[in-house]
C-alpha cells in the first residue's frame, strides 16, 4: 500500500469557530458531556431548567439544581417529562430562557409539548441523550434511534425543526450556546440530539469567564415582541422577538390554528398561513443553519458519513484508511435537521455508519446524494464503530464496491 | 354586553362558541365580579386554559394575556410562567377532563407545591365536546355515550385529591349559586398559593340529554341544585349529595411555591458572596 502524502482538506463549518478564536480567557477543566451541556447553557443565558431524571441526562439535571440557584434561575424537577417540557415553555413565555433534558423514554412524552412550542414560535432548547432502545433498552449504552423521531418530534405535521449534535464535550458547550441562538432567532425548539457516549464521556474543556460578556455579542439576548402581529403570517422572517405573556400585551398563545392576535380559528385560510411561517422561517434560512466537519472531501471516492460520539472513530477509521492509500473521505453532520442536503452533492459512494440497526441516516442520506445505490449502511447498535470496522468497510468500498462481511454490522436497509 | 363583560372581555371573542343554555359564559361572568370586587385590572390576571368545552369556549376571552394550554398541562404551564412572572394572579380555567383525567398528575403536584395559581375546574360531568362520554366525575351508574348501559367505574371528587395534595384552598359549588361562587373565587384569588374551586354545571346538549334525559336547562339546573341540597322537589332523598361550600382553607398558611424558590435563590446568593 502506499502512503498517501498531500495534505488532508479539513475542515469546520460553525459560529464556535470563530468564538474559540475570540474567547482565550477561562479555565479548562476535565469534566463530563452533561457538565458541559449545562455550563453551556448558563452561558447561554438559561435560567429555567425543568426535568425529570433519566439516565444518561440526570447529571444535566443534577448540575442545573446546583447552579441555576447561583444565577437567580429556576431548577424545576417536573413530576415527568411532560410536565418538564411544557414548565420549560412556560418559562419561555414568562421571559425566560429555559431548557430541559432527557433520554428516548422521556423524549416521546414531549411531543405534545413540542407542538405547543414550536407552534406557539417558544424558544426552549431540548437535549435528547440518546441510548440504545426501543424503550428502556439499555441505559448505559449508546443509540441513534432517534434521528427521525427529532425530526417529527409532533403530530400533526406542518413544521420544520432544527436538530444539532454534538461530537465531544468541548464542542457540546458551544453548541448549547449556539442552540438557544438559534432558538432565540427562528422562535422555535431547538434540540440537541446526543447520545450516551458524549454526555457521559469525560474531556478536556475550555470554559470562557465572564459569561455576562458574551450577550449581545456570542449570545443572542431575550428580546419580547410587545406588539402585534404576534404571529406574523406569511412571513418567513428571522429574528422576530418572541412573545411574552405578563407584559400587558394581550398576546394569545395557544394549541389551535391561530390568527395574527393569536385566536383560534377554524379556517383553512389561517392554517395555510400559519403553517407557511413554520416551515419557511427554517426552509427560507438555512443558510445560517449549516454545521459540519469534512476531512479529505477533495478527492475522495468514498465518504464515510456518520455524527455524534460515533463520528470520532469513524473518523479515525478515515485517517487510518487514507494512510493506506484508500481515497476515503469524512462527512461529520452537525446540523441533523433540516437535513443539509447540499453536502452529500459530490459524486462518490458514502458510507453511513450510525448506532442503529433500522438505518435512519442512510434513508436522507440514500435520498440526498446522487445515486442511491452507492450508498452503504453500516450499522452497529450499543456500541461504537471501531477503527478497524471502519478502515475494512472502506477499504471493501474502494475495491469491490461492498463492505466485508463483519460481525454484529448490519448493512440491510431495505 | 354587560359592563363587567366590557371592562374586561374581548369583544370581537363573546359571545363564544357554546351551546344554547351552557352554563360557561355564565361562570365566566361571575369570575368577572370576583375579579372586579377585588379591584384586579385586566394587566394583572393570565389566563389560562384547557381543552375541551370549558377551554375551547373561555380562551382568548380574557382582554389581557391569555394562554390555551395542550390537554391537562395548563398546569405544568402555569408553574414555569410563574417563576418568570410571579407578581400576577393566575386564573386557571379547565374542564373536569384537563384537572380530574389528563392533568391530574399536574393537579396534584401545583397543589403539593403550594403553587400561586387559581384553578376553577367547571365540570360538566364528562367529555362533552366530543359528544358525551364519561369522565372520572360522571356519577356512578348514569347512561353517557360511553356509558350506555350505566358508568361502572366510581367516580371521584376533585376537591378531595387537591385537599390531599396539600391545596391551601379548596371549594366547591355548582352553577346554581351566583353568590356562594363569587364569594369563592374571590377567596381563592386572595390565598397565595394553590387555590381550587370545582364548580359543577349541567350540559344539556349530552349529558343532560343522555344521563337526565332532558336538554332543557332550568331541569339540568334544578337536578344539580336538589344533589346540594339531598332532597328532590318532591322532597324524596337524592341519589347522593355534593357538598359545597369551602371545603378546606389554609389560605397563605404556608409559602408559595415560586416564592419559595426565589427565597432559596437569596439564600445561595448571600452564602457565596
Amino acid at each position: 500500500m502506499s502512503t498517501v502524502t498531500t495534505p488532508i482538506d479539513e475542515h469546520l463549518v460553525a459560529p464556535w469557530v470563530d468564538w474559540q478564536g475570540r474567547l482565550t480567557k477561562g479555565k479548562r477543566h476535565l469534566e463530563a458531556g452533561t457538565y458541559a451541556l449545562t455550563e453551556g447553557a448558563i452561558a447561554a443565558g438559561c435560567r429555567c431548567f425543568a426535568g425529570y431524571p433519566i439516565t444518561p441526562a440526570t447529571d444535566i439535571a443534577e448540575f442545573m439544581s446546583k447552579l441555576l440557584p447561583q444565577v437567580c434561575g429556576y431548577y424545576l424537577q417536573a413530576e415527568d417529562e411532560l410536565a418538564g417540557m411544557h414548565m420549560c415553555a412556560g418559562a419561555s413565555l414568562g421571559g425566560l430562557k429555559a431548557m430541559t433534558a432527557t433520554s428516548g423514554p422521556g423524549y416521546t412524552l414531549m411531543h405534545d409539548a413540542y407542538g405547543w412550542a414550536i407552534t406557539n414560535e417558544i424558544p426552549v432548547v431540548v437535549v435528547d441523550a440518546m441510548r440504545v432502545g426501543p424503550i428502556s433498552g439499555i441505559t448505559g449504552a449508546p443509540g441513534q434511534g432517534e434521528f427521525y423521531v427529532a425530526r417529527y418530534c409532533t403530530h400533526g405535521g406542518n413544521i420544520e425543526t432544527i436538530v444539532l449534535s454534538p461530537s465531544s464535550v468541548q464542542e457540546a458547550f458551544w453548541l448549547t450556546i449556539d442552540a438557544f441562538n438559534l432558538a432565540e432567532r427562528f422562535r422555535t425548539v431547538v434540540t440537541i440530539l446526543t447520545d450516551q457516549v458524549v454526555s457521559d464521556m469525560w474531556e478536556d474543556l475550555f470554559i470562557p469567564d465572564d459569561y455576562a460578556s458574551l450577550e449581545g455579542d456570542i449570545v443572542v439576548p431575550r428580546r419580547h415582541n410587545l406588539m402585534m402581529p404576534f404571529y406574523p403570517v406569511n412571513d418567513a422572517s428571522l429574528d422576530v422577538p418572541p412573545n411574552v405573556i405578563g407584559h400587558g400585551t394581550g398576546v394569545c398563545v395557544s394549541a389551535y390554528t391561530h390568527t395574527e392576535e393569536g385566536y383560534d380559528i377554524e379556517s383553512m385560510e389561517a392554517q395555510w398561513a400559519q403553517t407557511y411561517r413554520l416551515i419557511n422561517k427554517i426552509r427560507h434560512h438555512r443558510d445560517e443553519l449549516t454545521r459540519y466537519e469534512a476531512v479529505g472531501l477533495d478527492d475522495a471516492e468514498v465518504i464515510a458519513v456518520a455524527y455524534g460520539a460515533n463520528a470520532r472513530t469513524v473518523k479515525t477509521g478515515v485517517l487510518e484508511a487514507r494512510r493506506r492509500g484508500v481515497k476515503a473521505g469524512f462527512l461529520r453532520l452537525i446540523t441533523l435537521w433540516p437535513f443539509p442536503d447540499e453536502l452529500f452533492a459530490r459524486d462518490a459512494r458514502y458510507l453511513v455508519c450510525e448506532l442503529n440497526y433500522d438505518g435512519q441516516l442512510v434513508r436522507e442520506v440514500m435520498r440526498a446524494a446522487p445515486e442511491k445505490r452507492r450508498v452503504h449502511f453500516m450499522g452497529k447498535s450499543a456500541e461504537l464503530h471501531t477503527v478497524a470496522e471502519v478502515v475494512q468497510a472502506l477499504d471493501g468500498l474502494a475495491r469491490r464496491g461492498q463492505i466485508p462481511e463483519l460481525p454484529y454490522i448490519w448493512t440491510e436497509v431495505r | 354586553m354587560n359592563k363587567l363583560a366590557q371592562k374586561y372581555l374581548r369583544p370581537s371573542q363573546i359571545p363564544t362558541k357554546a351551546c344554547h343554555g351552557c352554563g360557561i359564559g355564565m361562570i365566566e361572568n361571575w369570575l368577572l365580579q370576583a375579579i372586579d370586587e377585588l379591584g384586579l385590572k385586566q394587566e394583572d390576571v393570565i389566563f389560562g386554559t384547557g381543552i375541551g368545552c370549558v377551554g375551547r369556549q373561555t380562551f382568548a376571552t380574557w382582554g389581557g394575556d391569555n394562554f390555551g394550554a395542550t390537554h391537562g398541562r395548563a398546569l405544568a404551564i402555569a408553574t414555569g410562567l410563574k417563576l418568570a412572572q410571579p407578581d400576577k394572579k393566575y386564573l386557571i380555567v379547565v374542564g373536569d377532563g384537563d384537572a380530574a383525567s389528563i392533568g391530574t398528575s399536574h393537579l396534584i403536584h401545583a397543589a403539593r407545591r403550594n403553587l400561586g395559581v387559581t384553578v376553577i375546574c367547571e365540570d360538566n360531568m364528562g367529555y362533552e365536546s366530543t359528544g358525551g362520554q364519561f369522565s372520572p366525575t360522571t356519577p356512578a351508574g348514569y347512561v353517557t355515550n360511553s356509558s350506555p348501559y350505566g358508568m361502572v367505574e366510581p367516580s371521584f371528587d376533585p376537591c378531595d385529591i387537591v385537599k390531599a395534595a396539600g391545596g391551601t384552598f379548596v371549594a366547591e359549588s355548582t352553577a346554581t349559586q351566583w353568590h356562594q361562587s363569587v364569594k369563592l373565587v374571590k377567596k381563592a384569588l386572595q390565598n397565595d398559593g394553590f387555590s381550587f374551586v370545582h364548580i359543577r354545571f349541567p350540559c344539556n346538549e349530552n349529558f343532560g340529554a343522555y344521563a337526565l334525559g332532558t336538554r332543557d336547562t332550568l331541569k339540568n339546573l334544578e337536578w344539580i341544585y336538589e344533589h346540594t341540597q339531598g332532597r328532590k322537589a318532591d322532597g324524596s332523598e337524592t341519589d347522593f349529595t355534593w357538598e359545597t361550600g369551602i371545603r378546606h382553607d389554609a389560605s397563605n398558611s404556608r409559602p408559595e411555591f415560586s416564592k419559595l424558590l426565589r427565597d432559596m435563590n437569596t439564600r445561595v446568593q448571600a452564602k457565596r458572596a
